[in-house]
């Protein structure tokens, strides 16, 4: 019951800010926030999960299951549990909260309890979506997440916010349409094999060949056609070129708070999926199909870095680069090696802490600014050291330098990607998504050489003052988190190795 | 109970009148702009129904499609009494009963 | 007692980056102190390695897992210590240095005022702490993971005076530049790690080893066979040592790097950054050594760079611009050394090198102090007599650079020279290597006493010059320590005066082939010598060792030739256009720039526009398309009933006629 009290506890938490007048509910919003962080703590000190929660001989840690509406003849159930891939970006999801919701205290001015409110729904909707075992429930989470964050962008983002918001919302709608379809397809090809939504019960019906034709079409295209409907789904929300330009937008138009969580969570829900979808469940499709995936993540990578060069903004510097680093997760997934996996999953967990870090440190020189033009300022190390310092070790936190949490996954990426059997000339995939390294260094050098550094200039009509405690405080314990994670990787990469193993063993791989 | 008779006047008479009325009801309802006679148009063409309801009954020597007429009746009334105050607003709002004046629900 | 201490030659440094960072503000001399006591600690704990590794000691273990594996397939990802004679040599060259540069900085950057000063202790510490943990790495990731922080470290450090518009360029260009290299480096890390499942430098299993098993036993690696793909991996790594020792053609950053703090550039040229890249060749030396092309290649780059370098150092008016092309020339010599299978004279001229680098650099600074801030030599001129300590000091160092007997530097890079001979006699591509190497003594020895000349002798040339700022004992003490060193480090391995009186004086030679025997230098001789075919001809040293010398007083000679007396000429303005082209640096840095910016920026541009055009522009077109069809559709919604009710006798019809033909009704 464990992870239901979570859920449960969220959303009374959301409920309970949205109702708090105005002038408490920062303080009442980060301290209701703070109940799901020490939830998952606790959870961790239980945390007793072996095995792929997917696959058969695993044990599920916290796991409920109920009948909840017996329809014939596919029962929907509730059916939650964690495994060594789902809790890291569930711990990741409330500890990026509260430090999202404090560096929104110094931005959001107005409607203020509904903001902290609408926080708190996404992020019981996200720790469903991270838990829910059962593809209905599953669905509905998912969906859930989305009206949240369209409101987000839509009453509180900038000028543009309303093209952002619907371009975001329909955008990802479409996808989350295509992909369902694609599913349930997939669901009536197994016939009576499966009686219910349950995602474990359709994997192991899957591995076992129950698939048969659906809709005129044969078991292995229906399997391709669901494997590319879902693939396209979910690589809206990663995004992977060619369907990425959503994303852009809605970080630029977004308030701070919500582009840390846009980027540090919410990508991660599309790579989760993509893992637990496409490369557990239709894994044989997936490596049939390795070479243009991996061609697509790879692309993505240097595509993503390229575009980030020639951006004047900062925020969309860090909107693209987003699109780079989740590249390497693909690149990841699809080598199909214990490395590459579970690096691929690492690295949604230090993508998760390095981007929000990232945002939150361009938030609180806008807050100070007023703007994010590369060109508009200059010499900002000079009135906000620390913030400046700050800067600089996210952004080589962002290059991947070594003992930061982003070397790790890369690295663990690269090796995996290396060693793949799966994927043919993986040395060669590898070599060129490598050089995504040399380009982010280019672009976040020249960033900040424009911004912090040189002589003070500054082309807005606000005076600089150093930033509050309240908007410092979570730069620095995403830091420590970052470090800590790069300096001992181990403290998610066993688990996720544990998760992922028996997965590799099924395709065969290294 | 009626039995089945012959009919004086054969059941396709009336269905011609019936057509007649309905088609005169429906020219009303596409013509007119003067909305009492889009009303009065519109009850031609319940009536038209009347006239086929009442026909077929004596046809079958079934009273339900008596009884239907008498409901027809009653609804056109309540019809009518809705759609006379539709007019009354109508008129106070656009100083007329013109119903193609009236055209703030387009898109 | 064992090794158990060891890691604290490392952790020290850390230690102090962390108080300097936190609490900077707050301590006296904003950190320095703390920072010289960490890396006097290190020193001492390093000297005491040292003695431990000389009495036979020998430490390689593990002793932090960074990610364990489960299951097959699990690769070793861990930290360790590797401290052999190699290691142990080297840690005391850096801990040493570093303490040195701590010292003077408190002259340099404390006594001048400057501001920042915890950040700038801090990022010494952070750099030492780097470096010492690259030099003591057991294996190659570790080893990267550190380069990488190296890399960091020399960011922070040249653009310390952020300020300005330069130093921040210039750091930049420091990072890009060698992130370029070691782009190369991290995939041969990668590919060494995936194919010989272990980074670990020494001990059973290790990947030279393995390398050396799969060529005997003729694997295929990859789809190439072993020896090929040994020799693609090890380019790869040297891709990361180029960028690092500023090797043609990625030394182009460190020029540049002069904007920096001198003392740092003391620290990055001597003992850390630079040395880093050689350090790293001749710690995997036996993984180099299998491959003929990639010693060939080292061999090559190292002669081509020394030369190339040497000739550009001619032409500088910028004491430190001097300096800095003497370093990328002094690392091709060792480059050099290393192809040619020198091992011991390589790492020789490193460790004299890191003596009488250090010391000119440190030099330069205390003469940069007298002229406040002044760095053109034209300025200069005459210091010799207003600061002695200085000028003695900064000539031994010279002296050494040169390569003038009995300076340490001449043992040293002779040894290279002579090394290069014999194997080039056997291999026409190491004689050419030999020819460039031999050819840039001359050039050494002008620019290094053209330098010279122009600071410190002739007439002053300017105020400053005339009235230097006194020194303090925190300038002075390193400059003396280090000018006994270059004058006496020299003589710890003499070969041509072992060859002559037939004594055993060739001390480095016997440490460096201690040790176990995987990392002695014998093995790695025959290691050279069966796989990368590089065979030694018989030939005294005397002789060599004599051309290069007189080379060396010929370019020197030249040089107080031409600039004696009490006002100097510019000599250098009759080269006419090729002085321009040495000028311009052979229109290096021009060809890169394009390419990180001109090309690479349009490229963006380029994938901008057609990412707004084209991508966005289909979903947006989508969009459009659907606005404008819903647009059209709406009109239907007339707010006119008549038009409804037509609409509804329409469809009705329509409906009826439908049902009528497919019920057959007709």
């Amino acid at each position: 019951m464990l992870i239901e009290t979570l859920i449960a506890v969220t959303f009374v938490a959301a409920l309970v800010v949205f109702l708090t007048p105005e002038a408490y509910a920062p303080q009442v919003a980060f301290a209701l926030s703070l109940l799901p962080f020490v939830g998952s703590l606790f959870l961790w000190t239980r945390f007793d999960a072996s095995g792929n929660a997917l696959l058969e001989g695993s044990t599920v840690a916290f796991e409920t299951q109920a009948q909840w509406i017996a329809l014939d003849p596919y029962a929907i159930n509730w059916h939650v549990g964690l495994d060594g891939v789902s809790f890291p970006l569930l711990v990741l999801t409330t500890v990026l909260v509260p430090l999202a919701i404090m560096s929104a205290w110094t931005p959001i001015q107005e409607r203020i309890s509904q903001f902290y409110g609408l926080i708190l729904f996404m992020e019981a909707s996200l720790i469903g979506v991270f838990s829910t075992l059962d593809f209905f429930v599953w669905f509905v989470f998912w969906e859930a997440v989305l009206i949240p964050m369209y409101l987000l962008i839509g009453v509180w983002g900038g000028p543009r916010r309303k093209y952002a918001a619907i371009k975001f919302f329909v955008y990802t709608n479409v996808a989350s349409l295509v992909m369902f379809i694609g599913f349930i397809a997939l669901v009536f090809g197994l016939g009576d094999s499966v009686n219910s939504f349950d995602m474990p019960a359709i994997t192991q019906a899957l591995h076992d060949g129950q698939l048969s034709g659906f809709a005129g079409l044969g078991p292995d295209m229906l399997a391709l056609v669901s494997f590319i409907a879902i693939f396209f789904g979910f690589a809206v929300k990663v995004p992977i070129f060619p369907v990425h330009t959503w994303l852009p937008d809605a970080h630029v138009e977004a308030p701070t708070p919500v582009s840390v969580l846009l980027a540090g969570v919410l990508l991660k829900m599309g790579t989760y999926a993509l893992l637990r979808f496409n490369f557990t469940m239709l894994y044989d499709v997936a490596a049939t199909l390795a070479v243009p995936i991996a061609v697509l993540g790879v692309f993505s990578v240097i595509y993503g870095a390229m575009l980030a060069l020639a951006q004047q903004d900062l925020k969309r510097i860090v909107a693209y680069s987003s699109i780079s680093s989740m590249g390497y997760v693909i690149l990841g997934l699809v080598a199909f090696t214990v490395y590459g996996i579970g690096g691929a999953t690492f690295q949604m967990v230090a993508h998760g802490l390095i981007s929000g870090l990232m945002f939150m440190v361009v938030g609180v020189i806008y807050n100070a600014t007023h703007t994010r033009m590369v060109g508009d300022i200059s010499g900002i190390a000079d009135r906000m050291p620390i913030t400046a310092g700050i800067f600089v070790a996210a952004a080589f936190g962002y290059m991947g330098l070594p003992l930061m949490a982003g070397f790790a996954g890369e690295f663990l990426i690269f090796l995996g990607a290396f060693q793949s059997t799966v994927l043919p000339g993986a040395p060669l995939f590898t070599a060129i998504a490598m050089f995504g390294i040399v380009i982010v260094a280019g672009y976040l050098l020249f960033a900040m050489q424009r911004t912090l550094f040189g002589a003070y200039r500054l082309e807005t009509d606000y005076e600089i003052t150093r930033a509050p405690l309240h908007d410092v405080v979570p730069l620095f314990v995403l830091i420590a988190l970052i470090i800590l994670l790069g300096v001992d990787p181990d403290i998610f990469f066993t688990m996720i190795q544990d998760a992922v193993d028996p997965l590799v063993e099924l395709g065969g791989g290294l | 109970m009626l039995a089945p008779t012959q009919l004086l006047v054969p059941v396709e008479w009336y269905l011609v009148l019936s057509a007649g009325v309905f088609c005169i009801g429906l020219f009303g309802v596409l013509t007119r702009r003067n909305a009492l006679m889009f009303l009065i148009s519109v009850e031609l063409m319940l009536n038209a129904a009347n006239i086929n309801f009442v026909a077929f009954s004596l046809q079958w020597g079934n009273l339900t499609g008596q009884t239907f007429a008498l409901f027809v009746m009653a609804l056109a009334a309540a019809e009518v009494a809705i759609g006379i105050g539709i007019i009354l607003v109508l008129y106070r709002n656009f100083r007329g009963i013109d119903v193609t004046e009236a055209t703030t629900m387009r898109w | 007692m064992a090794f158990e201490y060891a890691p604290l030659i490392a952790l020290l440094p850390l230690a102090s980056f962390v108080i300097a960072l936190v609490a900077g503000e707050y301590l006296p001399k904003k950190g320095g102190l703390v920072g010289m006591a960490a890396t006097g600690g290190s020193l001492l704990l390093s000297i005491w390695a040292m003695l431990r590794v000389a009495s036979g000691g020998f430490y390689d273990e593990t002793l932090y897992t960074w990610v364990a594996g489960v299951g097959e397939g699990t690769l070793s990802l861990s930290f360790g210590l590797l401290l052999d004679p190699l290691s142990t040599m080297m840690l005391v060259i850096v801990s040493l240095i570093a303490f040195l540069v701590h010292m003077f900085s408190l002259g340099y950057m404390n006594d001048e005022g400057e501001t920042g000063l915890p950040r700038y202790y801090a990022g010494l510490g952070l750099f030492t702490f780097s470096m010492l943990s690259f030099v003591f790495a057991d294996n190659l990731l570790m080893a990267f993971m550190f380069f990488e922080l190296v890399g960091l470290c020399s960011f922070l450090l040249i653009g310390f005076w952020f300020r300005e518009d330069a130093p921040p360029s210039a750091a930049k260009k420091a990072f890009l530049v060698t992130r370029f290299g070691d782009y190369f480096f991290l995939i041969g890390v990668v590919g060494i790690l995936a194919t010989f499942g272990t980074a670990q430098f020494a001990g059973e299993g290790a990947f030279p080893q393995l390398a050396e098993e799969a060529i005997v036993g003729g694997e295929t690696l990859f789809g190439f066979p072993a020896g090929t793909w040994v020799t693609i991996l090890g380019l790869l790594v040297l891709g990361g040592v180029i960028g690092k020792s500023a090797q043609f053609p990625l030394h182009t950053w460190l020029p540049d790097a002069m904007e920096g703090p001198t003392p740092v550039s003391a620290l990055i040229h001597a003992a850390t950054m630079v040395a880093a890249g050689v350090y790293l060749v001749a710690r995997m030396y036996g993984f180099y050594a299998l491959s003929p092309t990639a010693m060939a290649i080292i061999a090559f780059i190292g002669g081509f760079t020394a030369l190339f370098a040497a000739s550009m150092g001619v032409v500088k008016d910028d004491i430190k611009q001097v300096l800095a092309y003497s370093t990328i020339s002094q690392y091709g010599y060792m480059m050099l050394g290393l192809g040619v299978a020198g091992y011991v004279a390589a790492t020789f001229h490193l460790m004299t090198h890191a003596f009488f680098k250090a010391l000119l650099f440190l030099g330069a600074g205390a003469v940069i102090i007298a002229m406040h801030h002044e760095q053109n030599m034209w300025n200069m001129g005459g210091l010799k007599d207003e600061m002695p300590v200085t000028y003695y000091s900064f000539l031994a160092g010279s002296l050494a650079l040169a390569g003038i007997l009995p300076f340490s530097g001449f043992w040293s890079k002779d040894e290279i020279l002579y090394e290069a001979l014999i194997a080039g006699l056997e291999n026409p591509v190491l004689l050419a290597a030999y020819a460039m190497g031999l050819l840039a003594v001359f050039f050494t020895g002008f620019y290094t006493f053209r330098m010279v000349i122009l600071t410190f002798h002739g007439e002053p040339r300017s105020d400053h010059a005339e009235h230097p700022v006194p020194l303090g004992w925190n300038t002075k003490i390193p400059l003396a320590v280090l000018g006994i060193l270059a004058t006496v480090a020299g003589f710890v391995n003499m070969v041509p005066v072992a060859e002559l009186t037939g004594a055993d004086i060739t001390y480095l030679s016997h440490w460096l082939d201690s040790g176990p025997e995987q990392l002695a230098y014998s093995t790695y001789t025959a290691t050279a010598e069966e796989f990368a075919h590089i065979h030694h001809a018989e030939l005294t040293p005397l002789i060599p060792g004599a051309i290069a010398l007189v080379l060396a007083l010929a370019g020197a000679g030249t040089a107080v030739a031409l600039y004696r007396g009490p006002h100097p000429v510019a000599h250098t303005d009759k080269l006419g256009g090729a002085k321009d082209v040495l000028v311009a640096n052979y229109y290096q840095d021009e060809y890169q720039v394009w390419l990180a910016e001109g090309l690479t920026q349009r490229v963006a541009r380029g994938a901008d526009t057609f990412d707004q055009g084209v991508v966005d522009g289909v979903v947006n077109g989508i969009s459009s398309v659907s606005l404008l069809g819903s647009g059209r559709v709406r009109r239907l919604q007339s707010g006119v009933v008549t038009n409804y009710a037509a609409l509804i006798t329409t469809a009705l019809v329509v409906l009826l006629v439908a049902f009528g033909i497919y019920g057959g009704w007709f």
